[in-house]
């Protein structure tokens, strides 16, 4: 081949591999800012009147005074709403039962969506679920429910070889000739008169419980119990880490026994997680008997086991860093082996330690496939620190597969799922790069 | 004064004793000590011991209510009827799937981003670079499901066409490019007349440059018209899982790359190669069995995935059609272990409950083997690069 070539072979073969590296580092973009720009959303948005009646409501936060007020201005323009609604329906009542028929079944999806919009109208029965009992708590929503509310969503089906296309078609020609045509643009004029929008940073929603399955309030019970769950893997899992690294570098001999504990710790790492999910439900919950059901304390061990091979990783590691002549300072001193270790080895490789604990804590907060059958729960309020030894908990992690994945309303509160999902991306990744750093001070303290 | 004499004695050597105890106790401490160490270090052993035991205590009675046929040859999975059907043939392929289309995908990236840490990118750029595959690797699961399912699903059942034909023609037209400047290079090597050798190469990149434009075309216009009925599909699943198998792969075989010496490398400089002919065709092979082992942890990396098949592979129990459509919804042995034990739980001792048991075992021996064969892999290479 001449040289030509050869140089340029060499010079793509370097652009594939900084090609592939970029690569990672834009998935790793494009993973993260949406969830980023997104869960921020749920806790700095443009939130309507509905959203300060509901906190208000449900709980006792903000000003009576001022949201009497208020209430009172949106109720003006939401009265003419409802007497267009009766004016309407006494219409009804004299027309002939063929056309009346026909606009009734236009009249109760229009309804319907004024429910969504500003709650419960007049003459409606007391709301069960407290989901019904507000409108749209949040602005950008609102205009969403207003486009259904204005426009009724048909799919074309004409074409039998291509997908089904969706249209739109007005709501308003549906009731051309009633007075109800008036309503439409109304309120498309009005949104903003009727809902009062305004900026609002709702801190609750990383501190208040949830309000009827996450549809309003925050992800207080989530966040609690994924730090019950981490926190508690970590205090079964990391002194036994330490004490099997500390005998694996100290006094383990080669040997068959040696190796195949060491064999052992690789597979242990290698188990998939839904497998430890199995293990935990065959023997905590229903050998042992831990708990009677799910509970913290089986989702923890569980956890705990499934760590245990990073960390007896990351603090043998720590201690084999740390220089042989600090250990042999130490033994020509006379003092005995175990205190060498308690005293000059373990205070060193301290921080190496520490770095892959936090590593651990931060993968036991995200797991979720060895918790589904041992500690986690959709719905659920916070649990005391008394409850862990019996009762389960809601965890972020299964959280987020559950509203996004089972809940009925899952497309409503996407904003919930991405908060979510930003609170465990930031718990994690906030663990992992204290980690970093503490890693970095390492090697220069160790370079000197 | 003999009294005397003994009792001295006596004190000296009972002194003596005491101390010879102390020191006996002071072993004897030490002992159980020690032992203490290997009773907690073994609790792995103990552990992994038990989580095969106790998994396969309860995939047994499976085996014992349906046989084995069922299990591996069938692919009808309905385990809710009365019989149930326990087919999981189409399940255990769709894993396979999944893990091989993210195989393909990662293997390439990783081996080179690899090659690239630990070879070309000079100290202070790694510095950043290494970070950013901490993070890929630290980013929790259920994050990824959640970003496959509700943002990257809907993205590719619209935009899935033109996605796809953007991605062909970026990850093609430059190979391709390459492999035409290669070919018309060895191609006109025999000539030994400059000029001419010159002016034929260029004909040559010409005509197979007109060939391999209407190639890319061809291929990109079929992909553009690729009808995508479900976002959430063996493709989508594909990707993501790539991403989650990356830093497993960077990183070990990485570790492979820098256990070959410094040795070979200048020693294939020194023959006149270029950086790409040493890494490819010495310092690759050298690290070849390192490298596989990064493969195999990087597959089952993929393999033992659950939540993001789970929430993003459309959990449909069939064997897609064509077999190799990743367009397709499909189910994995995972997400099926997930899935179902919420409706299995209540029937403990059922066939139901206890079929998830034998999934899980299986996915349990497929990686208990493949650790292994990595770890020897890892071993044999440690030992023949330091000479045996």
């Amino acid at each position: 081949m001449n040289v030509g070539t050869r140089k340029i072979l060499d010079r793509s073969f370097t652009a594939v591999g900084i090609g592939s590296i970029v690569v990672m580092g834009i998935a790793l973009l494009i993973v993260i800012v949406p969830i980023v720009f997104n869960g921020m959303g749920s806790v700095f948005f443009t939130g309507t009147i509905e959203h300060r009646n509901m906190l208000y409501n449900e709980f006792g936060k903000g000003n009576s005074d001022v949201l009497a007020r208020e209430n009172a201005a949106a109720g003006a323009y939401r009265r003419e709403i409802y007497s267009m609604l009766s004016k309407f329906e006494a219409e009804l009542e004299s027309m002939e039962p063929e056309k009346q028929q026909e606009l009734r079944a236009q009249y109760g999806p229009v309804r319907t969506a004024l429910q969504a919009l500003f709650g419960p109208l007049p003459g409606d029965p007391e709301a069960v679920l407290t989901r019904y009992k507000y409108g749209q708590t949040r602005w950008d929503k609102a205009q969403e429910k207003l486009h259904e509310f204005l426009y009724e969503a048909k799919w074309d089906y004409s074409d039998p070889n291509a997908m089904a296309k969706e249209y739109f078609v007005s709501r308003a020609a549906g009731f051309e000739g009633t007075s109800l045509v008036k309503l439409f643009p109304y309120v498309e004029k009005n949104l903003d008169r009727l809902l009062r929008p305004e900026f609002t940073v709702y801190w609750g929603f990383l501190t208040d419980s949830s309000v009827d399955s996450h549809i309003f309030g925050g992800i207080w019970p989530e966040i609690q119990g994924t730090f019950f769950l981490a926190v508690g893997a970590m205090l079964f899992a990391f002194p036994l880490g330490v004490i099997a690294a500390v005998y694996f570098t100290e006094y383990a001999q080669d040997g068959f026994f040696t190796s195949m504990l060491r064999s052992a710790n690789s597979t242990l790492a290698g188990v998939p997680s839904i497998v430890f999910g199995l293990f935990g439900l065959a023997f905590f919950i229903n050998t042992l008997k831990v708990s009677e059901s799910k509970s913290v304390l089986a989702g923890s061990l569980t956890l705990a086991i499934m760590i245990l091979p990073t960390i007896i990783r990351a603090a043998e590691e720590a201690i084999l860093s740390v220089p042989k002549t600090y250990k042999e300072a130490s033994l020509s001193l006379g003092s005995t082996k175990w205190n060498t270790i308690m005293t000059v080895i373990l205070p060193a490789a301290l921080p190496g330690i520490l770095t892959g604990g936090v590593i651990s804590l931060g993968r036991a907060a995200g797991e979720t496939a060895p918790i589904i059958f041992t500690a986690a729960v959709s719905v659920g309020s916070a649990i005391g620190l008394a409850d862990v030894f019996s009762s389960p908990t809601p965890a972020l992690s299964w959280n987020i597969y559950n509203l996004a994945s089972e809940h009925e309303a899952a497309a409503e509160i996407r904003h919930v799922q991405y908060g979510m999902v930003l609170a465990l991306v930031g718990i994690v990744l906030l663990l992992n790069l204290s980690a970093i750093l503490l890693r970095a001070r390492i090697s220069k303290k160790l370079k000197g | 004064m003999r009294a005397e004499e003994v009792s001295k004695a006596g004190g000296r050597s009972g002194a003596f004793i005491i101390s010879a105890r102390k020191r006996k106790l002071q072993r004897a401490v030490q002992k159980a000590g020690e032992s203490a160490l290997l009773l907690i270090a073994s609790f792995v052993a103990i552990v992994v011991l038990f989580i095969f035991y106790f998994v396969a205590v309860d995939a047994v009675p499976y085996f014992q209510l349906r046989g084995f046929s069922e299990f591996f040859t069938s692919s009808s999975w309905y385990p809710a009827d009365e019989p149930g059907e326990f087919g999981a043939l189409a399940i255990i392929y769709g894993s396979l799937m999944v893990t091989l289309g993210s195989t393909l995908l990662s293997v390439p990236m990783g081996i080179a981003a690899a090659v690239c840490l630990s070879d070309i990118l000079p100290f202070s750029v790694r510095q950043y670079a290494k970070p950013v595959i901490e993070m890929l690797a630290a980013i929790p699961s259920v994050a990824f499901g959640f970003f496959a399912l509700v943002i990257f699903a809907p993205l590719l059942q619209t935009q899935g066409g033109p996605i796809l034909m953007w991605a062909w023609w970026v990850l093609a037209a430059p190979f391709l490019l390459l492999a035409i400047i290669v070919v018309s290079d060895l191609l006109t090597a025999k000539i030994e007349d400059q000029n001419k050798r010159q002016q034929l190469s260029m004909v040559l990149l010409a005509v197979f440059g007109i060939g391999a434009l209407a190639f890319l075309y061809w291929v990109g216009s079929v992909l553009r018209g690729l009808e995508i009925i479900t976002g959430t599909n063996a493709l989508n699943v594909s990707i993501i899982l790539s991403f989650m198998a990356l830093p497993t792969i960077v990183s070990v075989s990485e570790d492979a790359l820098q256990a070959v010496g410094r040795e070979l490398r200048e020693g294939s400089y020194a023959l006149g190669a270029t950086r790409a002919e040493t890494l490819v065709k010495t310092i690759l092979p050298a690290a070849s069995s390192g490298i596989l082992a990064a493969v195999i942890l990087g597959v089952m990396r993929a393999l033992g995935e659950t939540m993001v098949v789970w929430m993003a592979s459309g959990n449909s129990s069939h064997i897609p059609e064509p077999w190799f459509n990743y367009l397709e919804a499909v189910r994995t042995l995972t997400a099926t272990i997930a899935g179902d034990m919420g409706e299995a739980d209540q029937v403990t001792g059922s066939a139901r409950y206890h079929v998830l048991f034998a999934m899980g075992l299986l996915l349990l021996v497929i990686s208990f083997f493949s650790n292994l064969i990595s770890e020897r892999i890892v071993v044999r290479q440690r030992k023949i690069l330091s000479g045996q």
